[in-house]
């Protein structure tokens, strides 16, 4: 008879434990737990859990000394002059106002922002003035789970959750039952039950480790019988046991000794069903019993069976709390909280809102040796520029630059200078605690910035003198005594692809960095702050190159005062994009709908959101998810959208689109597509065939009326709320308040779309491929029976004036051609189809008229391109698709070529002026006038590379020399500072070869190009850039592009230019020879600079050389006054090295090499 | 007004054979005494020049220097039409932008004109000046065309190395490696000497890829001629009987050349 498992099932799933006299140490010893806390089946789980929804979340179990009190004092002891009181004082958030300390009449809401979790003793009272019971267990190690958050006022909170206790949910084999007659004998037999499986659990464990001996780890079992599984609409799993443990971590190895089977006393097989011999197979092991949620990582658990939404505003009703007594973390407010008293708000109305978080945006710049990249055990940190935000608040709170030696002053930033690296960096650590941010942010700080500074620290701390000063350096976090930590992680997902971080801890802090929100959510062809920031925020930065930042480094306190406004400039640009693209609310809207914490956002892929989802709604509707077994990426795959063929053509005649909105969530709904709603073929022949319908491709789904799935109603209420968010956007009263309800409803889009991808994801948490094939299957009947419907209604056998035809379709949308001339005729017809199509489709699935292209250019699948109208009477714009002015692995000139092209035929709808402007290009283009930017092609390093460059890897990974691999090879050979790094964007163009020599061997650096005056392969760019696309587009229009377009009198002037001596190239032997300006005829040398056909136009050829000359000077004089204009820098030299800035950096080289040119013809004249 | 007529006309097909793997686009300089063309090769590793003096041809006339720019892989596909007996005029107008070329069978009795569009090329025209050089050696055509071939085979560079004891082509790759000597050699017929004259011992690098390139004139004459100096570069050099010749250059490689 157990006393703790009665005490359980009393109170319905919360669990109230008799307190206990022990008392609570301060500077107890924790044990801190990441995420979740399953270390030990790290195989079963970790390593393929989250395959591909990337992060995978190895536990960390560090056991770490928390002593506030002697952080405490270290942190004091070391002062600096000018880091007064005062000082910190304005870098600190707001006092704490009286009030609030006022528990007994004051509620206390929250923000929160980040969680965490960690192992520690129990409370052994209730927060709670009005309870006496202690929630959860009471001895032992139990979980204590770490709110970090702000609270209206922007005071920094961390709360202390108490009593919570980790489960699972096991389902007992098909056909068997708990018996019990009363209430007293299930709980007896329930008792046994518990004691069994403790028993188990403390052998597993202590087989691996010590301590175990005698602890009780399983401190309850429940019986439940009104839950069901997810899986399927006729389900076996209808009685599960429910087993509360100590820790999370315990849950794995629960599972797995669930898993291979045990015998459990009181299970029984159900009297009259034919299994008794399933029961002896069970043998010595017993039965196994199938897991259900043990996958779920504990803080989620906590939230979702809260009903927390992330990022979301807690309340702690006044009396419920308490403040702690001794501080253990750096946070303002520090209160400990029993989990059930915390009332978590819905973020709707008033709590829609955002607290005023603190976003501190860094840059450091380093001092690296030439040709190297900066290492931290060699080069010192000499700047940190920090950018402080206060959310809301729409000019920065503070800005300032820690230098290493003295700096002018900067307007509008503060400069803190230190003669030694170890000061610098200490100065800043009394920053960052004043400031206390709840977000850091920067340009690459999570791979770069932040393990730098981290890396350097160590270094110096080799140093024993330093090693004393720096002992507290690297407690950043929230948690007094707690280091920042970094680990390596390898990220991979479908949607974002592979990529190895570099992940550091901060407690209580998030660190959502920039770069990587924009390699996902952008397409770019340069991630390079400077082009990030010129695309979006329509500014440029000041590039200083990395070679020069040494010597100013070691200049003056002007050149340092260069350095220093630049490196403030990187750490403000971070922030200001983050405020443009609105992405600090889009994250925060989108943990609130989806219900997970924002770092699993950051750091996971698009799974966890609609896991986070199903399970929430599994818990209203008394269903329970399946813990399934990774497969492994399995290979069958089923059959995806359709694709109608394409009629390629140039239509001049209106084509109208007729667009399903969300066509995906809409046939789930429509045909109630769910775990929960599938049947299973022999089950079928059980049903009333009214209640279900089979799909295209046999699968089976009740109707919504007999059961309606979870899926579905996720998604009717994702969309619901996106439209209420719409509706509140627009009536929205503030910009603020409009941004939040954008980011709300671009939350709800993205995340009712990822549903269809979590069935479908061959490794997921809950693969369910006959619902995604289903879905596609679907989406491709409705796409074939819009085409049959209008081209049987629309015709002029049914009174139309024209018979209508079906030219493309795609996915979710058709083009139709109805045969009117004008857009105008087309618009009402279009609507009239849209509406009548919808009509015989099952509701949501809505047919929508969208827009009419005309002119349409139809090149082929997904390629066409056409003027677009929403109205009838202005076009929008031109819209394109798959052509290369949207792929960014072609270069500059064939997106511009492309687009200009169109925009000559379809808007000013002039073919021959289109044929002629291509002419003139490729005219330019072999007479060498062409901007080699323009010719620039940038193509990323990946994995594969680190073979070729040396750095390791395996020759198997790198089969196919890759000329942008190749080149960065050979630039980290000449220069290896320069040169590019794993990751970054190679530009390169490609230059003229010997015959036979493959590309990778003609691609260069434009620079290096610029720099010898090598010379372009115009062909190149000419057979294998610009004929296919410009064949694609001109090809429906005039026929023969081969002949007409590329090849012809205008490709026969060319220019070859005169390469400089360099090493190894015939050009250190050769000579120029004289030859007339004139005609360029060899003339005998010494007889002047004509032949003596040329002497007498001897003034017309000087003046033509002169203009030349002039218009060089021009145009050069334009483009440099033109980049101070983009870098607002007049009386300084332009430190910029190009890529992506406006400034056009390429051009002004180019345009340099031909004035240089001009200027040696005219010196010829001698005059 | 330019005018060339060449009996031998295949001395004029085989000319452009031998440029056309090296030499995209070139100008035809022509000039009151002598034809010639000189052009880079596309990477500037090497350098053409060829030389046709008046005197060799049937009939030369030029009123002025005009350079003609052409495409070498057009000029060849229409050479082709020419047969390797026929007489070969070229023609053309002082400002054309055409270059005709008429091909006469050997009995007058087929006469095929032909018109090749010219490009302008807008380039500086280039030059090695002459020099001394401390080697030359002088060789059967066909015999260092075979040796090039063979050296090939095992690897992209060759070592000539030059020395009393005559002059040595050494390769080494991943097969293995490969040597090729050759000795002074006095044999009656001229075509079968092998004469080294030398003042100092040098030994140059080159690739292979452009020597082999250089090979393609082994038909315009028996000999070839190679003046190596140390670092600077080597001129392979085939005459052409009494009429002039076709010199290539080739810088050497230097060590730890990326």
């Amino acid at each position: 008879m157990d006393l703790i498992n009665n005490q359980i099932l009393s109170s319905s799933g919360k669990h109230e434990l008799s307190a206990d006299e022990q008392s609570l140490r301060d500077g107890q010893c924790v044990k801190r737990l990441r995420g979740g806390g399953y270390d030990d089946d790290q195989e079963l789980y970790d390593e393929e859990a989250f395959m591909d929804d990337g992060m995978e979340e190895p536990e960390e179990y560090d056991v770490e000394n928390t002593d506030g009190a002697a952080a405490d004092n270290a942190d004091t002891a070391i002062n600096f002059d000018d880091l007064s009181a005062a000082q910190l004082k304005r870098w600190a958030r707001p006092p704490v106002p009286q009030e609030v300390y006022d528990i007994a009449n004051n509620d206390l809401n929250l923000q929160w922002l980040d969680i965490d979790l960690i192992g520690g003793d129990p409370l052994p009272y209730n927060p709670n003035s009005n309870k006496k019971k202690v929630v959860g267990a009471t001895s032992g190690e139990v979980p204590i789970i770490r709110v970090y958050g702000c609270t209206d006022a922007g005071n920094s909170i961390v709360a202390f959750i108490h009593g919570y206790t980790p489960y699972g949910y096991f389902a007992l084999p098909e056909n068997f039952e708990l018996k019990y007659d009363s209430d007293a004998e299930k709980n007896r037999i329930l008792g046994k039950i518990r004691d069994v499986i403790n028993d188990r659990l403390v052998s597993a464990k202590s087989a691996r480790s010590k301590g175990f001996e005698n602890a009780t780890l399983v401190h309850g079992v429940q019986y439940i019988e009104d839950h069901k599984s997810i899986m399927g609409y006729n389900t076996s799993h209808t009685k599960f046991l429910k087993v509360f443990v100590s820790m999370p971590n315990l849950v794995p190895t629960l599972k797995r000794i669930m898993e291979e089977g045990i015998s459990l006393p009181g299970i029984t097989p159900i009297a009259g069903t034919n299994n008794q011999n399933m029961w002896q197979d069970g043998g010595a092991n017993g039965s196994s019993y199938q897991p259900f949620e043990c996958n779920v990582v504990f803080v989620l658990r906590f939230m979702i069976d809260e009903e927390i939404c992330g990022a979301g505003w807690l309340s702690l009703k006044k009396g419920t709390y308490e403040f702690k007594k001794q501080k253990t973390t750096n946070c303002q407010l520090e209160v400990n909280v029993s989990y059930d008293d915390i009332v978590p708000r819905k973020p709707e109305g008033d709590w829609n809102k955002i607290a005023p978080l603190r976003i501190l945006s860094l840059d450091i710049e380093c001092q690296g040796r030439k040709g190297h990249f900066p290492e931290a055990e060699k080069d010192p940190v000499i700047q940190i520029a920090n950018t402080l935000t206060v959310y809301g608040e729409s000019k920065p709170t503070v800005q300032n630059v820690f230098t290493l030696k003295g700096c002018l002053p900067i307007v509008g930033a503060q400069v803190i200078a230190s003669d030694v690296e170890e000061d610098m960096l200490l100065k800043w650590r009394v920053f960052l605690q004043a400031c206390d941010p709840d977000i850091i942010t920067g340009y690459n700080v999570q791979n770069f910035d932040i393990p730098y500074i981290l890396d350097r620290a160590e270094t110096l701390c080799k140093d024993k003198r330093i090693k004393s000063k720096m002992s507290q350096f690297k407690k950043w976090g929230r948690i007094k005594g707690a280091d920042a930590k970094m680990r390596e992680t390898t990220f991979q997902s479908a949607a974002y692809g592979k990529r190895n971080n570099m992940e550091t801890t901060i407690d209580g802090r998030v660190i959502f960095d920039m770069l990587p929100y924009m390699q996902r959510n952008h397409k770019l062809s340069s991630y390079s702050l400077n082009s990030v920031c010129a695309e979006f925020l329509g500014q440029q930065k000041e590039d200083v190159h990395h070679s020069i930042i040494s010597d100013l480094q070691n200049g003056t306190d002007a050149d340092r005062h260069r350095l220093a406004s630049y490196c403030l400039k990187d750490a403000q640009l971070p922030q200001r994009l983050m405020d443009k693209l609105s992405v600090l609310v889009n994250y925060i809207e989108m943990a609130r709908v989806t219900g997970v914490p924002v770092s699993f956002l950051i750091a996971r892929g698009q799974q966890i959101k609609v896991f986070s989802m199903i399970l929430r709604k599994c818990r209203t509707e008394k269903l329970l998810v399946p813990t399934l077994s990774k497969r492994g990426g399995q290979g069958d795959g089923y059959e995806g959208a359709t694709v109608l063929d394409p009629i390629k053509n140039y239509y001049e005649d209106p084509i109208a689109t007729l667009d399903f909105a969300s066509l995906y969530p809409s046939i789930m709904q429509a045909y109630n597509l769910c775990y929960s709603t599938i049947v299973s073929a022999q089950d079928a022949n059980k049903l009333d065939p009214s209640l279900y319908k089979k799909s295209d491709n046999g699968h089976i789904f009740v109707h919504s009326h007999v059961k309606k799935g979870i899926l579905p109603t996720i998604l009717s209420e994702l969309l619901a709320a996106r439209k209420r968010a719409k509706k509140d956007m627009k009536n929205a009263p503030t910009e603020f308040e409009k941004a939040v309800q954008n980011g709300r409803q671009l939350a709800l889009k993205v995340s009712a779309n990822s549903v269809y991808g979590f069935t479908g994801a061959g490794v997921g948490q809950l693969p369910c491929l006959p619902i995604a094939s289903s879905v596609t299957s679907y989406g491709r009947f409705l796409l074939e029976k819009t085409k049959e419907f209008v081209e049987t209604t629309y015709t002029v056998a049914n009174g139309y004036e024209h018979d209508a035809q079906v030219v493309y379709g795609d996915t979710d949308s058709v083009m139709v051609k109805f045969g009117f001339k004008t857009v105008k005729e087309t618009f009402p017809l279009a609507i009239e189809a849209a509406e009548k199509a919808s009509k015989i489709f099952p509701d949501p699935i809505l047919l929508e008229f969208e827009k009419v292209y005309k002119p349409f250019l139809l090149m082929n699948k997904k390629r066409y391109a056409g003027l677009m109208y929403t109205n009838t009477d202005k076009f929008d714009y031109m819209d394109t698709k798959g052509l290369e002015t949207v792929r960014r692995d072609n270069c500059a000139l064939v997106r511009e070529v492309i687009q200009i092209s169109l925009d000559t035929i379809l808007i000013k709808q002039d073919v021959e002026g289109a044929i002629n402007y291509v002419k003139c290009q490729i005219a330019d283009l072999l007479q060498n006038k062409m901007d080699i930017s323009r010719l620039v092609i940038t193509k990323s390093l990946n994995k594969g590379a680190e073979y070729a460059l040396g750095l390791g890897g395996k020759k198997e990974d790198y089969k196919v020399k890759q000329a942008h691999v190749e080149l960065a090879a050979r630039m980290k050979k000449r220069d290896a500072g320069s040169a590019p790094q794993l990751g970054d964007r190679v530009p390169y163009v490609i230059i003229t070869g010997a015959k036979g020599a493959a590309n990778f061997e003609k691609a260069e650096d434009p620079i290096y190009v610029l720099e010898n005056n090598l010379p372009i392969d115009c062909k190149w760019y000419l057979t294998n850039q610009l004929s296919k696309p410009l064949t694609r587009i001109f090809e429906p229009i005039i026929g023969d592009v081969d002949k007409n377009l590329l090849k012809g009198d205008h490709t026969r002037k060319i220019f070859i230019p005169t390469p400089t001596a360099r090493k190894g190239s015939l050009m250190m032997f050769a000579k120029k020879k004289d030859s007339c300006i004139g005609c360029k005829a060899s003339i005998d040398p010494g007889t002047g600079n004509l032949c003596k056909y040329c002497i007498p136009r001897e003034a017309e050829i000087y003046l033509e050389k002169l203009s030349n000359l002039r218009e060089a000077e021009l145009r050069y004089a334009k483009l440099w006054s033109e980049a101070q204009r983009v870098h607002g820098n007049v009386h300084s030299e332009i430190m910029c090295t190009g890529d992506g800035c406006a400034c056009l950096f390429y051009r002004r080289k180019k345009v340099q090499a031909d004035m240089r040119l001009a200027q040696e013809a005219i010196d010829k004249f001698g005059y | 007004m330019f005018e060339a007529r060449l009996t031998q006309g295949k001395i004029f097909k085989q000319l452009i054979e031998a440029l056309k793997d090296l030499v995209q686009d070139a100008n035809i300089d022509c000039s009151e005494d002598e034809l010639s063309i000189q052009a880079m090769d596309s990477s500037h590793v090497s350098l053409v020049q060829v030389n046709l003096q008046a005197g060799g041809f049937d009939h030369f006339r030029c009123d002025r220097t005009i350079s003609l720019g052409f495409n070498s892989t057009n000029m060849s596909k229409i050479l082709k039409c020419a047969g390797n007996d026929d007489v070969i005029t070229l023609k053309a107008e002082d400002t054309a932008d055409a270059l005709t070329l008429m091909f006469e069978s050997p009995g007058q009795d087929r006469i095929a004109d032909f018109e090749l569009k010219l490009m302008d090329i807008d380039a500086e025209p280039l030059g090695i000046p002459d020099t001394e050089y401390q080697c030359t050696i002088r060789m059967p055509s066909g015999e260092f065309q075979r040796i090039i071939r063979d050296l090939q085979v095992l690897g992209d560079t060759c070592v000539i190395s030059c020395t009393k004891e005559g002059v040595r082509f050494s390769v080494s790759g991943d097969l293995g490696t490969g040597n090729v000597l050759l000795r002074n050699n006095a044999a009656e017929k001229e075509e079968d000497q092998v004469i080294i004259e030398m003042e100092e011992p040098v030994e140059l690098t080159f690739a292979l890829r452009y020597l082999n390139f250089f090979t393609k004139a082994t038909s315009l004459g028996g000999s070839v001629i190679l003046s190596m100096s140390p670092e600077v570069p080597v001129v392979v050099e085939y005459p052409i009987e009494e009429f002039g010749h076709i010199k290539y250059y080739l810088a050497p490689k230097i060590d730890d050349d990326a």
